[in-house]
């Protein structure tokens, strides 16, 4: 037999694929469960730069001011190492900040430090008269920049301390209360809550991102799995089964086993693949499957059978129970068949064997003689959920349960 | 002598059954793997049954069958597919296959399927026959009242009979339960999908010409 494709278990292929499948699939603990601060997502880009833009206009803001009122100002010569810090570290800033990897307390600590000091050292530069003027401090608007990175880096509550620490630098600055620097700071406060929620919102909705691409992943790689199984080891199987059947004893026996571990890997790489699950209704032809074997064949329409969970399930254990009965007493030889339909909101599930059937009488007789046995099983069941139950049966004719259910469509 | 394609991406199963095929006295005059091949080299081969495997690397399996009827009219389509592939059996038997087995069928079950087939007859499973069922009810159902002739309805007849197919009973139990003959039975098998694959053809049809008069060129 010469083979133009080898069914392929030897390669090596499908073996490292699915190595590498099962490290795409788990979701890394670390990239999800990390703080907002040391994995600094693409959805956050954006908001760096923004910070960066208000950073410089702020700056450019000060820097103005400064030359306007430097006339008034108490020692308009430490003006300039002040306005050189701030310019120094607004461009290195808003460099550091667009770098991951420099992203963490020592950046965000520094950060609001630079912002103190400016603050704190406008009483002595500027004069305590001339603020109490109404002339800003060295560090006016630019001050909600390290407000915004700590929000931006930690959620609103980050925002909230960075806002208050910041607020009680300029209360300590211009003690009393003007109005205007007190909207000033609820502005600031308003801010580091707004930014930090959104902030967190981005870092949210990448994380769902990249979940679902890891479960697209996954999932394309399982489908692929499958299709690689289906042309090998499943049609491998399948010969082994067709070519032995048969023959005699053992040969029997191993074509036999090859096709049950056919029917069964198949199921479980063909497996219905999970089809949405939507709400708390299942598909009851995917329970029914589960009975399939070479002794039972299920035949179902192509379309999903939607029932409540509980009632699937009821009607799932009815199956098995007529199955378990019928390969009791049919001995190893018997078959069943199970059909499932769905008709002007009725389901009907039929359990057909052909085992030797049960003789007229015989159910009522074991009632009356208290034995719980199929007809228990099986009609309680159904009894519970509203439906009927018809056993049909006669010595040598096989025996056929037939569940019927109104569901509400 | 019969003459039979067969059609299976796998190798190992294709000259399987081939082998078989030969041993059993049927005359194999093309095998292949993929589904385009197939239908171009079907005026060629000229097969009376076509032994299709529904998974097939190239094109659908209902593309296959279409083009092999197209290309041979009186064609039968015998199609072998995996379990758990309802949809694709149900598509390929709308688009004209005439016989349906699971790929555990034993090398019996699956001469006496290429033998009836090769008759003009249907081969049904029970899988098949619940497929078909099914598939009646949702026309009926999603058909809705304003295209109540478009849709095909099962008499309850045929009904009945497609019901205890489902149950896996042989024709022979049925005439015997339902007291007809053996051929009655198998017309009324023949119909349920007659009806389908008609219908079928009627929503292509309608389908093409629907689009020809909406477009706007």
């Amino acid at each position: 037999m010469a083979e133009d494709r080898a069914p392929g278990l030897a390669s090596s292929g499908p073996r490292s694929e699915a190595t590498r499948a099962e490290r795409a699939g788990r979701p890394g603990p670390p990239a999800i469960e990390a703080s907002a601060a040391s994995t600094a997502g693409t959805f956050q880009v954006p908001l760096w730069r923004a910070i960066a833009v208000f950073r410089f206009a702020s700056m450019a803001y000060v820097v103005v001011m400064a030359a306007f009122n430097v006339t008034d100002y108490a020692h308009p010569l430490g003006a300039i190492p002040a306005l050189a810090v701030l310019v120094g570290w607004s461009v290195a800033a808003a460099y550091l900040y667009a770098r991951p990897g420099w992203l963490g307390w020592p950046l965000l600590g520094t950060d609001l430090a630079v912002t103190l000091l400016l603050l704190l050292a406008s009483p002595w530069v500027v004069g305590r008269t001339a603020i109490d003027d109404g002339v800003p401090s060295l560090a006016v608007a630019w001050e909600a920049s390290p407000v915004l990175a700590w929000a931006v880096s930690g959620g609103r509550r980050r925002g909230v301390i960075a806002a208050l620490i910041v607020g009680a630098a300029e209360v300590t600055v211009r003690p009393d209360l003007a109005p205007a620097s007190n909207t000033g700071l609820m502005l600031m406060l308003l801010a580091g809550v707004a930014v930090g929620h959104v902030a967190r919102l981005a870092v949210e909705s990448e994380q769902r991102l990249q979940r679902a691409v890891e479960l697209e992943a996954s999932t394309r790689e399982r489908e692929r799995l499958a299709r690689g199984i289906h042309d090998s080891v499943l049609q491998v199987l399948a010969l082994v089964q067709r070519r032995a059947a048969h023959l005699d004893g053992e040969a029997a026996e191993l074509a036999r086993l090859a096709g049950e571990q056919e029917a069964a890997l198949r199921a479980l790489v063909s497996g219905r693949t999970p089809r949405q699950r939507a709400g708390p209704e299942v598909d009851l032809r995917e329970i029914l499957d589960g009975f399939a074997s070479p002794a039972v064949s299920i035949a179902a329409p192509a379309t999903p059978v939607r029932l409540p969970a509980s009632t699937a399930h009821e009607v799932g254990a009815a199956v098995g129970a007529a199955l378990d009965n019928a390969a009791r007493h049919g001995g190893g030889e018997a078959r069943a068949w199970v059909l499932l339909e769905e008709e002007g909101g009725t389901v009907t599930v039929s359990v057909r064997d052909d085992g030797p059937g049960i003789p007229a009488g015989r159910l009522a007789e074991a009632a009356r003689q208290g034995r719980l046995g199929v007809a228990q099983s099986i009609q309680g069941r159904i009894a519970d959920l509203g439906g009927t139950v018809e056993i049909i049966s006669a010595p040598g004719e096989g025996t056929e349960v037939e569940l019927r259910l109104k569901v509400t469509a | 002598m019969t003459r039979v394609m067969v059609v299976d991406d796998h190798p190992m199963w294709r000259q399987g059954v081939a082998r078989d095929l030969a041993e059993a006295g049927y005359d194999v005059v093309a095998t292949t793997g993929e589904g385009g091949q197939a239908v171009r080299i079907a005026p060629a081969a000229r097969p009376d049954v076509v032994v299709l495997d529904l998974q097939l690397p190239d094109i659908s399996g209902v593309e296959v069958i279409r083009g092999l009827l197209a290309a041979l009219p009186g064609v039968r389509v015998l199609m072998l597919s995996a379990s758990g592939e309802e949809q694709r059996v149900l598509d390929a038997v709308k688009a004209g296959a005439t016989g349906y087995l699971v790929k555990s069928a034993s090398p019996e079950e699956f001469l006496e399927a290429v033998r009836r087939t090769a008759a003009g007859d249907a081969v049904f499973t029970p899988g098949l026959a619940g497929l078909v069922l099914g598939e009646y009810r949702r026309l009926a159902k999603d058909g809705g009242p304003a295209e109540d002739d478009a849709a095909p309805r099962l008499t309850d007849r045929e009904t009945e009979v497609l019901r205890l197919v489902a149950k896996g009973l042989s024709y022979k139990q049925i005439a015997a339960r339902l007291t007809l003959s053996h051929r009655t039975v198998q017309n009324h098998v023949q119909n349920t999908l007659g009806k389908l694959q008609l219908h079928n053809r009627v929503e292509l049809t309608r389908y093409a010409i629907e689009r020809g008069l909406d477009s706007p060129d």
